[in-house]
């Protein structure tokens, strides 16, 4: 099981750096991952898309769509590739703790 | 050296179906290599590591190892002379390894290979004898899976489908400022029934728009299908001929069912050779309408005046990145070139390019398989070091699949690109 070392603290991930245990995930985790993988500071935007793909991720068990992700967060599409350079998953879902979603991502 | 009987029942299965694969073509290739060497330096995988279990050669020879052990009379008596080698565990862990691990089915090999040996066919093969050992890479199956139950690959649930492409209706129309463009779902008799990657409703939608803009300026009669519209065929990836069957007749029923008068292939390299060209192997039968990509389509529009562009409204320098599958393997190699030239000022091509362009490393279903990702993004660097050269501050690919690699190669080698499909580059040099 690959690991990750961010500021001494270790965390099991799989391959491409998501959490292998999500449940782990706090604001702290959130704060590292990003720091780590070069989003940088988290502003008050990059939390309610953090926040929203989290709660989402933890009452349907997946990533909710981008359409989803602007419509609660307010955020326009063009923002969201702003704040997370990597995109929605590879970037965002991956600081919300969530497991890797499927398909060309 | 281990006996045939001794081998275990889903080891006995996986020999049985390479038996019954072996026709004239398989043959033909399995026993050609003369490990002349050629193909090594074709490799991305070779050139970045220098290993030689990446060497094409070399994997060709772990199924020809086989072949030998199995179907030879000096392979079943002496099989370490002729360097056969049993289906045991070893050769199995090797080919996972190194035939899902280390290669992509790029093809590059096969087109530098002294005598044509098809490699990437070769590697699938091996691939679908692992299928039957359940040795596929757990995240490629998952995504196959996704496919098979829920009708895409990202599991995207129908509602949320439709709301999406409801909402790009929306803004569509404040774009265009018509309230009768749209976005048309599950319209019948449609002349063109479009198709799309998962990732654009789930994560990545302004390519949906991009095209749904052209099809508005082009004044197209077309339609998604809000109930089978998956482009992409993993188990083409995976080498699983069954599920990758299943998910060709699939398409093949919706356009039957919408009677649409040609299937049109969003930008996707592997959805398109899966359906179009490896598709009618599968089914077993020829299409009885059009399977054509959607550069293709869009090159047409440009060519006989149905729409109009204008170069000058794309003055950020562009490079093409060629998809494996779709280039090398289809034969689809000016159109985007052609379409390109239209629609920005400043096009730079790649070296090398067209058929002999490098891959950019996520092909062959490697985006799926984490557990090899640093492999594929340090052979990648042969992609980012030709994409660096260009000067090109946008990456235009048609290929979501690798639009995602290059992402990837663009935050890992600091290449301060865009990353765009060449449908979003027509849309925005649209002349309404």
């Amino acid at each position: 099981m690959p690991e990750k070392e961010i500021e001494g603290r270790i965390f099991e991930v799989d391959g491409d750096g998501f959490l292998q245990n999500p449940e782990i995930w706090n604001d702290e985790v959130a704060r590292l991952f990003a720091g780590e993988d070069g989003t940088g500071e988290l502003s008050e935007d990059h939390w309610k898309v953090i926040r929203f793909i989290r709660e989402h991720w933890e009452n349907n068990d997946m990533a909710p769509m981008v359409r989803k992700i602007c419509q609660h967060t307010g955020l326009r599409l063009r923002q969201i590739y702003e704040l997370f350079p990597m995109g929605p998953a590879r970037g965002a879902c991956k600081i919300a703790g969530l497991p890797k979603p499927d398909g060309c991502v | 050296m281990e006996k045939k009987q001794s081998l275990t029942r889903d080891r006995e299965k996986a020999l049985k179906g390479f038996a019954m694969s072996m026709d004239g073509r398989l043959l033909a290739h399995l026993n050609s290599c003369v490990h002349c060497g050629l193909c090594a330096e074709s490799c991305h995988y070779y050139l970045s590591t220098g290993e030689e279990k990446y060497m094409p050669a070399r994997k060709v020879d772990q199924l020809a190892r086989i072949y030998r052990r199995y179907h030879t009379v000096a392979g079943k008596i002496f099989p370490r002379w002729i360097g056969a080698s049993d289906f045991n565990d070893q050769s199995i862990q090797e080919m996972v390894d190194v035939l899902f691990g280390g290669c992509t089915m790029c093809g590059r090999c096969s087109l530098h290979c002294s005598i044509g040996v098809d490699i990437p066919f070769l590697v699938r093969t091996a691939r679908s004898m692992l299928v039957e050992l359940g040795r596929v890479s757990p995240g490629l199956q998952s995504t196959v899976d996704a496919a098979v139950q829920t009708g895409n690959n990202m599991a995207i649930p129908r509602e949320e489908l439709v709301d999406t492409l409801q909402w790009l209706e929306e803004d569509l129309r404040m774009e265009v400022n018509d309230e009768k463009a749209s976005i048309p779902m599950d319209v019948p008799h449609c002349r063109l029934l479009y198709t799309l990657n998962p990732r654009e409703p789930k994560f990545f939608p302004l390519s949906i728009s991009a095209m749904a803009k052209i099809f508005y300026a082009a004044d197209e009669s077309w339609t998604l299908s809000t109930h089978c519209y998956d482009v992409t065929n993993y188990a083409y990836y995976s080498g699983d001929d069954h599920t990758a069957e299943e998910l060709t007749q699939r398409l093949f029923d919706e356009m039957i069912k919408l009677n649409a008068q040609e299937l049109v292939l969003a930008e996707c390299g592997h959805g398109s050779r899966a359906i179009r060209w490896e598709g009618p192997r599968w089914l077993k039968k020829k299409f009885p309408f059009p399977v054509i990509s959607v550069i293709e389509l869009i090159a047409g529009y440009i060519h006989s005046g149905r729409i109009a562009v204008d170069p000058s409204k794309n003055t950020t320098p562009v490079t093409l990145h060629d998809p494996c599958n779709l280039v090398r393997a289809g034969g689809v190699i000016e159109e985007q070139r052609y379409v390109l030239k239209k629609v920005v000022s400043d096009f730079r091509e790649m070296t090398p390019n067209r058929e002999n362009n490098y891959c950019c490393g996520g092909g062959g279903g490697q985006l799926s398989m984490g557990e090899y990702r640093e492999r594929r993004v340090a052979a990648g660097k042969i992609k980012a070091d030709q994409i660096k050269k260009t000067g090109a501050a946008i990456v235009a690919t048609p290929c979501h699949n690798c639009i995602d690699q290059l992402m990837e190669l663009n935050k890992e080698y600091s290449l301060g690109v865009e990353i765009k499909t060449v449908g979003e580059l027509v849309a925005d040099a649209l002349i309404l």
